[in-house]
C-alpha cells in the first residue's frame, strides 16, 4: 500500500476503490451538491442526498447539477434530516455519511442517536492537512469532536489516528504528543500526560505507531528545532500525526495553518459505524471532493472490520 | 508614535530609541552572542554578559562573533547567573533582562524571587510579536508561553498586558480577540465564558486601551470573509491585533503552527515585572532574538513594563 501524500493521491486512490455509497445530510446546499456531482461523474461515490426534495433539485439546477442517477430522499423537516442520513448508513444502506447543510452539532447528535444505531465507539475527529511546503499529509487529532478528553479518550485518539494514517498506507505513523514544553513539569500538565501516554504506547495500549512526546509543534516537525533543543527521538522532525492537547489547541493549531500558511483540511470523525466527514463551509471544491475521498479509501480498506 | 506593521521597522525604532543596557544570563550560546553583537552593532544594546567566560569567549572566537566592548561576568552555574542579572538590573546597571542558555522556569524564578526580584505585584506574562508572510501587520499572541492555564483573574492581566505592548509598538487603540474554539457562548466550554466576560469588562472600562471581543474561533479574528460567511457582527472580527489564547497550549501550538508551517517569525517578551524579561526559545535564529531585543528596548524606553 503506498502511502498517500496528498490530496490529489487521495483522490486517485478513491478513484481506484471506489465507488462506494455517500448519503449527504442535507443536500440543499450548492456546494455539496457539486461536490456530489463530480464524485459520481469521477467513480468515487454514488449518492443519497436527503433534505427537502423541492430545495434540493432547486438548489441542483441553479447550480447546474444534473441529479441523474442520484437518489434524492425527501425529508420536509429540516430537524430530522440529519438522523435520515445516519438512519440510511445505520441500515447499511451507505457507506459513509456527509455533513451537508445541517448544523454540526445536530449531525453528531444524530450520529450517536439510538435509532441511527451507528454508535460503537468513542467519536473522534481526525484532520488529514495538506499543507504547502510539506512532502506528507499531517494528521491532527481531535480539533473538533471530543472536547477536553480524559486520558483513556486521549488514547483512543492517538489510537484512531494512527489507523487512520495506516489506512493511507503510512504504515508506522510517527505521532508527536504536541505540548508547549519538552521537559516533563508537573507544573504543565500536557507534559506530565504526554509522558504516560509515551509509556503506555511502549506497554502496548497503543498500537501500530511510534509514540513521543511532550513535543512542541516546531520540534514535532524541524530538525533545526530538534537540533537547537537537544531532542533526540525518531518522531522529531519527521512527525505524521500531531495529538493535540485538547479541543482548543488543535482546533487553533488547524486554523492557525488553513489561514496563516495555506493549508487545507479533509476531516473525518471515526468511531460510529461508518466514517462521517464533517466539512466546512469555508471549503473550496478540492477540499470537499478530497473529503469524500477519504471516506471512500477508509471504507474500502476496513472501515467496518475496525470500528464497525 | 508611528504604527509599527513590521520587525524592519521594529528594529528601526529600537535604533532611535537606544542603545539600553541589557544583561543576558548564561550568554554561553551561539544564538544569542550573534544576536547580541547584531544590536550592539546597530547602536540598538549594550551588554553585560553573565556565565562561563571561557566557553563565551571560546564560541565568540570560534564563530567570529565580535563580543568587544561588552562586559563579561564569570558565572558558570546558570541559576547563580540569573540570579546575578536580576540583581543587576535592580542595582541599575543594566535596564532590563535577556535569558541565553538557562531554562525559562529558572530565569523566571529569579525575577520573581520575593527578596531580589523584580516582582511588581502584577502577573508575568508572555507576549509574542509575530510577523507573517502576506500579513499586513505585526499580530500579538498571549500567552504562548508563561502562564500555563490562566483563571479568569489571569486572563485580565493577560489582555491588559499585551494591550500595552501594542501601545508601544504604535497601536492605539488594539483590536483583541479572545480566541475560542468556537464563537457561541458554551456553558460546556468555559473558555467562552471567560471571553465573553472578558469583552464585558473591556466595554465597561475595567481593561483598558483596547477593543475586546470574544470568544472568536481563529478564522473569524482575522478574516473578514469568514466573519461574514457565519454573520458574526463584531468590531474586532477579520482585524484583531491581538489574539489571546485560551490556554498555554493552543498558545503554543498556534504561534509555532505560524512559526514553522507559515513561515513566520516571532519575537518574544516577558511583562510584568520592574523591566521587560526577553525570553527568547532555544530554536529561536539570532534573526529573532535580535528583534526580541529589538522589542525589550521599545519596552524599556517607552516606559511599559
Amino acid at each position: 500500500m503506498k502511502p498517500i501524500r496528498n490530496f490529489g493521491q487521495l483522490v486517485t486512490t478513491a478513484q481506484e476503490l471506489g465507488p462506494r455509497t455517500a448519503v449527504i445530510a442535507g443536500a440543499r446546499d450548492r456546494e455539496a451538491l457539486l461536490a456530489a456531482a463530480e464524485s459520481v461523474q469521477r467513480r468515487i461515490a454514488d449518492c443519497i442526498l436527503v433534505g427537502d426534495a423541492a430545495a434540493i433539485k432547486e438548489a441542483a439546477a441553479a447550480a447546474g447539477v444534473a441529479l441523474g442517477a442520484m437518489i434524492v430522499v425527501d425529508v420536509a423537516d429540516p430537524e430530522r434530516v440529519a438522523l435520515e442520513a445516519m438512519c440510511i448508513a445505520g441500515r447499511g444502506q451507505a457507506d459513509m455519511v456527509v455533513k451537508g447543510h445541517v448544523p454540526s452539532d445536530a449531525f453528531l447528535r444524530a450520529a450517536l442517536s439510538r435509532e441511527a444505531n451507528l454508535r460503537r465507539r468513542l467519536l473522534t475527529h481526525v484532520g488529514p492537512y495538506q499543507i504547502p511546503g510539506v512532502d506528507r499529509l499531517i494528521f491532527i487529532s481531535d480539533g473538533g469532536v471530543v472536547l477536553y478528553p480524559t486520558a483513556p479518550q486521549k488514547v483512543e485518539i492517538i489510537q484512531n489516528a494512527i489507523r487512520v494514517a495506516r489506512l493511507l498506507g503510512i504504515e508506522v505513523p510517527k505521532v508527536a504528543l504536541v505540548a508547549a514544553s519538552d521537559r516533563v513539569n508537573p507544573a504543565v500538565p500536557s507534559t506530565m500526560e504526554a509522558t504516560a501516554l509515551v509509556v503506555m504506547a511502549r506497554q502496548g495500549q497503543v498500537v501500530g505507531g511510534l509514540v513521543d512526546g511532550p513535543m512542541p509543534l516546531d520540534v514535532a516537525m524541524s530538525a533545526e528545532a530538534a537540533a537547537a533543543m537537544d531532542i533526540d527521538s525518531p518522531v522529531a522532525a519527521h512527525a505524521d500525526v500531531l495529538i493535540a492537547h485538547d479541543v482548543e489547541a488543535g482546533n487553533i493549531m488547524g486554523k492557525g495553518i488553513t489561514y496563516f500558511a495555506g493549508g487545507r483540511m479533509a476531516g473525518i470523525v471515526v468511531g460510529a459505524k461508518v466514517p462521517l466527514v464533517l466539512g466546512s463551509r469555508a471549503d473550496d471544491r478540492a477540499t470537499r471532493l478530497a473529503c469524500l475521498a477519504l471516506g471512500v479509501v477508509l471504507a474500502a480498506r476496513g472501515y467496518k472490520e475496525i470500528w464497525g | 508614535m508611528e504604527h509599527i506593521t513590521n520587525f524592519a521597522e521594529l528594529i528601526a525604532a529600537a535604533k532611535r530609541l537606544g542603545p539600553k543596557t541589557i544583561g543576558i544570563a548564561a550568554a554561553n550560546e551561539k544564538e544569542i552572542l550573534l544576536a547580541a553583537a547584531d544590536a550592539q552593532e546597530q547602536g540598538i544594546a549594550t551588554f553585560i554578559l553573565v556565565g562561563n567566560q571561557p566557553l563565551i569567549r571560546e564560541i565568540a572566537s570560534a564563530q567570529e562573533i565580535n563580543i568587544t566592548g561588552m562586559i563579561v561576568v564569570h558565572e558558570p552555574d546558570a541559576r547563580k547567573a540569573a540570579r546575578r542579572v536580576i540583581e543587576l538590573v535592580n542595582l541599575g546597571h543594566v535596564d532590563f533582562a535577556m535569558k541565553g542558555r538557562v531554562e525559562t522556569s529558572v530565569f523566571l524564578k529569579a525575577a520573581l524571587d520575593r527578596e531580589h526580584g523584580l516582582r511588581k505585584g502584577e502577573l508575568l506574562t508572555h507576549v509574542g510579536v509575530m510577523e507573517i508572510p502576506g500579513f499586513d501587520r505585526l499580530l500579538l499572541i498571549s500567552d504562548a508561553g508563561v502562564v500555563v492555564a490562566p483563571t479568569m483573574e489571569q486572563k485580565i492581566a493577560i489582555v491588559q498586558n499585551a494591550i500595552k505592548v501594542a501601545h508601544v509598538l504604535g497601536v492605539e487603540e488594539p483590536r483583541v480577540a479572545v480566541l475560542a474554539a468556537t464563537e457561541m457562548v458554551n456553558t460546556k466550554i468555559p473558555t467562552t465564558m471567560d471571553a465573553a466576560n472578558l469583552s464585558k469588562m473591556a466595554d465597561r472600562g475595567q481593561i483598558r486601551g483596547g477593543i475586546v471581543d470574544g470568544p472568536l474561533a481563529l478564522d473569524n479574528a482575522i478574516s473578514e470573509e469568514s466573519a461574514r460567511v457565519k454573520g458574526i457582527k463584531s468590531p474586532v472580527a477579520g482585524r484583531a491585533n491581538i489574539l489571546i489564547a485560551p490556554d498555554i497550549e493552543a498558545g503554543n501550538a498556534l504561534a509555532k503552527a505560524i512559526t514553522y508551517f507559515a513561515k513566520g517569525k516571532m519575537a518574544g517578551i516577558v511583562v510584568g515585572a520592574k523591566a521587560p524579561l526577553v525570553v527568547a526559545s532555544r530554536a529561536d535564529p539570532h534573526e529573532s532574538k535580535l528583534v526580541s531585543i529589538a522589542l525589550g528596548v521599545l519596552l524599556s524606553a517607552r516606559g511599559a513594563r
